[in-house]
């Protein structure tokens, strides 16, 4: 993933790890949409929640402070996604 | 008729005992039931009676002799003239007890691929002290470990990573130090889910703080118990000065046990989030040592998988590791811990279980015991 991502990679990747990590618990994701909360969802327990935080912070190249890690930054996948461009738009 | 007084079998771990004293002697009549002798393994004394009545005939053993599981003791006829065995010879009755070695060597001895010929004894059995003595002076640590492998299958040694290295120190130095022994309780799980839920919303987080609650109840019970943050040290209670909570964290297949220090000073929110922080660094494999190291108290959950109930193993000079496990059908879960029963009974481990299982009340606003 390269910093120039446009906003539909980034979600499309963001979805597409939500996926894979729900898949490991034995769940289907595939309708998982842009605007679910996610921890709403119950797709991911809260392991699973760490295990995306953890990539998104990698895979993006951007480190989070704990008060950052909120139901309104990084809620959903427009959030992340959100989040992440503001970030490298500052 | 002559027949054998056998040495009975006390545990599974012990393959001899030490004969503490003989009650019957060479020409003694006794009674089917009477105590003819009391020995002793390294866990436990028990008493040896005749299982029926007679003419002790002849003594295989004597006090203090270490004789082998089974072995002769005496033999018993029902007359004073009656045939004993030619095989009846004393020397230990079965054991050389120089080279007897006691629960402690032997685990040495077979962790260090060593046999008990190999190392002279210093008393009357080979002790943990012999054979480290030997270890250190013959430098055969590394040779141990190829004699070890050397009764293998045909195989490859591949060197651990230091992620392996310190999980093996976790899993095996208890044996021969803890006394570990678990208890579990029943609990009606709704009310701590509804608290976590509560916190949840409150906070805005993005991740279920029901274990972090319940690791940081368990640390507030402990500040205010110095038995349950504390091991044992040559003989006597060591309190351990803070709560140093450690909560296991798979990283893939990476199992860590991160240490929240000073847990005591922190509150429900701040503890939270310093649980969170060490999670996310292990994750990304960035704890350092201090933060995976250390703990004098332990919380895991496998709830993740469905595991409706374990047994953790005790991290090192810790008395208590509490296990959480998934919610069963009907709403009950089971809260277990793994304690060192030196320094907690069961009764003590079962009420810290009872306390932690309180959850409060979420919708009256009231947080359990000591949640601040």
């Amino acid at each position: 993933m390269t910093v120039s991502a446009p906003r539909d990679v980034i979600k499309a990747g963001i979805r597409a790890k939500i996926v894979e990590i729900a898949a490991g618990l034995g769940i289907d994701a595939a309708d998982f949409t842009d605007d679910d909360i996610i921890p709403a969802t119950g797709l991911l327990d809260s392991a699973g929640v760490l295990e995306l935080i953890v990539w998104y912070e990698t895979e993006y190249h951007v480190p989070l402070k704990d008060d950052e890690i909120n139901i309104d930054n990084l809620g959903s996948i427009n959030a992340m996604t959100n989040f992440l461009l503001a970030r490298r738009a500052g | 008729m002559t027949t054998a007084v056998h040495v009975p079998r006390i545990n599974n771990n012990d393959d001899s005992v030490r004969v503490v004293r003989l009650m019957a002697n060479e020409g003694d009549q006794v009674r089917a039931g009477d105590i003819v002798a009391e020995i002793e393994t390294d866990k436990s004394i028990a008493t040896v009676e005749a299982e029926r009545d007679g003419v002790v005939l002849k003594v295989l053993c004597s006090t203090d002799d270490h004789i082998g599981v089974g072995s002769v003791m005496m033999w018993l006829g029902a007359h004073a003239g009656d045939p004993i065995p030619e095989s009846s010879d004393r020397a230990g009755a079965a054991l050389s007890a120089a080279t007897e070695p006691t629960a402690k060597a032997r685990a040495l001895l077979n962790q260090h691929g060593l046999a008990a010929s190999q190392v002279p004894a210093s008393g009357v059995r080979l002790s943990a002290a012999d054979v480290e003595a030997y270890i250190s002076q013959s430098g055969t640590r590394a040779d141990s470990s190829r004699a070890a492998w050397s009764t293998l299958p045909e195989g490859e040694a591949q060197p651990l990573t230091m992620e392996e290295r310190a999980m093996i120190h976790v899993v095996t130095w208890q044996k021969d130090n803890a006394v570990p022994a678990y208890v579990e309780v029943e609990y009606d799980s709704a009310p701590w889910d509804a608290r976590a839920a509560a916190f949840m919303a409150e906070h805005r987080l993005m991740m279920s703080p029901l274990l972090p609650l319940l690791a940081h109840r368990l640390v507030e019970l402990a500040r205010r118990s110095d038995k349950l943050n504390a091991t044992i040290v040559d003989g006597a209670r060591y309190c351990f000065r803070h709560v140093a909570l450690g909560f296991t964290v798979q990283a893939r297949e990476i199992l860590y046990l991160v240490v929240v220090r000073e847990a005591e000073t922190l509150d429900a929110v701040r503890f939270v989030a310093r649980l969170g922080e060490l999670q996310r660094r292990a994750l990304s494999r960035q704890l350092r040592p201090e933060e995976s190291q250390g703990a004098t108290i332990g919380f895991s959950s496998m709830a993740r998988w469905n595991v409706s109930r374990h047994m953790p193993i005790l991290p090192p000079h810790t008395a208590v590791m509490v296990a959480h496990a998934a919610t069963r059908r009907g709403g009950t879960a089971v809260l277990g811990a793994t304690y060192d029963h030196r320094v907690l009974t069961g009764f003590e481990v079962c009420r810290l279980l009872n306390q932690m299982t309180d959850a409060g009340d979420a919708t009256a606003g009231r947080a359990p015991e000591g949640e601040k």
